[in-house]
């Protein structure tokens, strides 16, 4: 890594932390100005999450679909393009999974192959709905953005139609299916903390997305086309298929996170809507800057501001509405994205540097001479 | 079931349907005439649906809450465009984020403002605008009630589509707009700013979307309700898509787009055939992405033939 280039990393970071701040500062204005006891309100939004263990763990627990579907995300992010079906995959995955688990309830299959059938069902079913805006966008030059979005939307009746006619348990008053059975329910860790055992899957996603990210050609591959299209033309990749593949990669792994969370914290189907992960993982990959390395510190973060708004919604009885924070996260995405936003700083302290060092340079010379 | 009046009120729910999808289709064509492909319409008639009926209720006066949601409507607009033209951010990032925080932000005030969860059907008077009578088209039997008596803005709807297709064909401005969307270094070059340009297309289109927004709340229901829009934003955007950006064509796509969702309704209020209601409801969705597809497809299958050379290019 040259000067300039360890500027410009140590900069990213300073400026993220930046947009946080600025960010977080909006959170607590807007807070003061709308609650009757703003010190109150803005302590019970920042120490809130922290106040008990069992809180602190279901900052954990939210931020475990948040890094699954923001790895799946970094794919799509990284080739720059926006399949957004993730969102439908996510509800999708997890009603098959309830539809396979009890479907397979009867013949009491040990918990390993359980997991095995249901993880590879939520990948297929993540695949196959990420195909459909794939092959239309390389096919048809279709709008990727457009037909995830109106795909996101099928997928969300069809998956409510399955619940109703395939899955609700006629003997509950709401809309819910059967129990699923024990060996597809993940189990809690760390005692007190109660965070489920998705958390091991999560980190070991984390790690293998690192690894075709940075270790692999086809990760390399990726961040040219996502970077650079023409450059990645131009030297002769298949721009196409490795945005193609991309695209899939982030599907199985948005399937991956609906069945995660859905076997984290669930024991019957019950999503009639879709749960929104899918957007909550751009903007997770947008403030890890599309580095999986950095995604879990990302979702820790969005976790933590949704606990604390949660907290603070049931603490002040519903007079603070949560949604406040959905205000938070777009101005997060905006500021984090805006390329100008510092970058005169940036290019000031790289400008500096090149002079100090050709002045050091000339100074040598002088001597020498 | 087939009646003549039956139809008659089928095409003119159609015709009220697609109002909205006419002014989403609109604003998206001026800004892509101007080289950006704007996805914020959707956000954007979002935060014009819940201001019109509040301000409505507040001033008690129909008008100024129209005002207000376009007013709304041009300082969103502003916003996406300061932070993508000025900020340099990835337009289609802006968009989604702004479409998130549209969706969460209008809910939040609501509850603010309201104290209601879902809607303000309850919380607040509705007003709504007047519906237009036009002389002698109302007394033809068939053509009248679908031609008459619809929402006011569904008139300034068909009003847009001739004034924005002018504005395009024959004004200065529309001129240096579209040369600033095919070849902005171009423009540049005869002295057009192209980031002003692109602000006054964001304007225009912030224009026609609040119209679009402010039908969907206080034309057509008189209330808002929670993620209202429902995705016409994004429907209107593939309409004008399918039109390649010209005004007519994309109204055209719109009313088909309008049609498909009266073909849902219509099946979803006859008990008899008794379909699942999630499968209709999916129609005017699964309807866009099929029109993408064959509309692509086509394109596709002439551009080949152009350059095998078939056909004559245009």
């Amino acid at each position: 890594m040259n000067k300039t280039q360890k500027i410009e990393t140590g900069m990213e970071l300073v400026r993220i932390l930046i947009c946080l701040l600025i960010a977080y500062a909006a959170a607590l204005v807007i807070l003061f100005l709308i609650a009757d006891d703003p010190w109150f309100v803005i302590k019970t939004f920042i120490t809130g999450p922290f106040s008990s263990p069992r809180r602190i763990g279901s900052v954990i627990n939210q931020s475990i679909p948040f890094i699954l579907c923001g790895l799946s995300m970094c794919f799509v992010y990284a080739v720059n393009k926006f399949n957004l079906a993730a969102e439908g995959i996510f509800m999708m995955s997890g009603c098959m999974v309830a539809l396979v688990g009890l479907s397979l309830a009867d013949y009491n299959l040990p918990s390993i192959v359980m997991m095995i059938i249901v993880y590879a069902v939520a990948i297929v079913t993540g695949i196959v709905l990420d195909y459909i805006p794939a092959i239309l966008d390389r096919k048809f030059n279709a709008n990727v953005v457009v037909v995830s979005l109106m795909l996101n939307s099928i997928v969300g009746f069809f998956a409510y139609w399955v619940l109703q006619n395939k899955l609700a348990d006629p003997k509950k008053s709401s809309v819910e299916s059967r129990t699923i059975p024990a060996s597809i329910q993940m189990p809690d860790l760390f005692g007190k903390l109660k965070v489920p055992a998705g958390l091991i899957i999560a980190l070991v996603c984390t790690v293998i997305v690192s690894i075709v990210f940075y270790r692999t050609s086809f990760g390399w591959k990726m961040r040219i086309v996502g970077s650079n299209p023409r450059f990645a033309k131009a030297t002769g990749l298949n721009v196409l298929s490795i945005s193609f593949a991309a695209q899939l990669a982030g599907g199985a792994l948005a399937g991956i996170a609906g069945a995660t969370e859905f076997m984290d914290n669930y024991k019957t189907f019950k999503w009639t809507t879709t749960t929104g992960h899918g957007f909550d993982g751009l903007l997770v990959a947008v403030l890890a800057k599309k580095n999986p390395r950095l995604v879990p510190i990302g979702a820790l973060f969005l976790a933590y501001i949704r606990i604390g708004a949660e907290y603070l919604n049931s603490k002040s009885n519903g007079a603070v509405p949560k949604e406040f924070i959905t205000v938070i996260q777009g101005i997060i995405i905006l500021l984090i994205a805006a390329e100008s936003f510092l970058s005169g700083t940036k290019n000031k302290i790289i400008f500096k540097e090149a002079q100090k060092r050709l002045d050091a340079e000339k100074a040598k010379n002088t001597a020498a001479a | 079931m087939f009646t003549a009046s039956w139809i008659g009120q089928f095409l003119a729910t159609g015709i009220r349907l697609a109002t909205p999808l006419v002014f989403a289709a609109l604003a998206a064509a001026v800004t892509v005439k101007a080289g950006m492909f704007n996805m914020g319409v959707e956000g954007m008639m979002l935060c014009a649906a819940l201001a019109a009926p509040i301000v409505a209720a507040q001033t008690g006066s129909v008008w100024i809450g129209l005002l207000a949601g376009v007013l709304t409507r041009l300082l969103t607009a502003l916003v996406i465009s300061f932070s993508s033209l000025t900020g340099k951010t990835d337009l289609y990032l802006t968009c989604i984020a702004f479409n998130l925080m549209a969706t969460g932000g209008t809910v939040f005030l609501m509850i603010l403002l309201t104290g209601s969860q879902s809607d303000t059907l309850n919380a607040l008077k509705i007003y709504m605008l007047p519906t237009l009578n036009i002389p002698l088209i109302e007394k033809i039997p068939i053509l009248g009630p679908i031609l008459s008596g619809h929402d006011i803005l569904t008139y300034v709807a068909v009003l847009s589509v001739i004034l924005v297709s002018f504005f395009f064909k024959r004004t200065r401005l529309g001129l240096r707009l579209r040369s600033v969307g095919e070849n902005p270094q171009a423009a540049e070059a005869v002295g057009i700013s192209s980031i002003k340009m692109r602000y006054i297309a964001f304007i225009l289109s912030g224009l026609l979307s609040g119209l679009g927004g402010a039908f969907m709340s206080i034309g057509n229901v008189g209330y808002f309700m929670k993620n209202m829009v429902g995705g016409r934003g994004y429907i209107g955007l593939s309409a004008m898509n399918m039109a390649n950006a010209d005004a007519a064509g994309a109204s055209l796509a719109s009313l088909f787009f309008g049609l498909c969702e009266d073909i849902s309704l219509t099946l979803k209020s006859n008990k008899t055939l008794n379909f699942p209601t999630q499968f209709l409801d999916m129609v005017p969705y699964a309807a866009t992405i099929l029109s993408i597809m064959v509309i692509n497809f086509i394109r596709i299958a002439h551009q080949r033939k152009i350059e095998k050379g078939e056909v004559a290019a245009k």
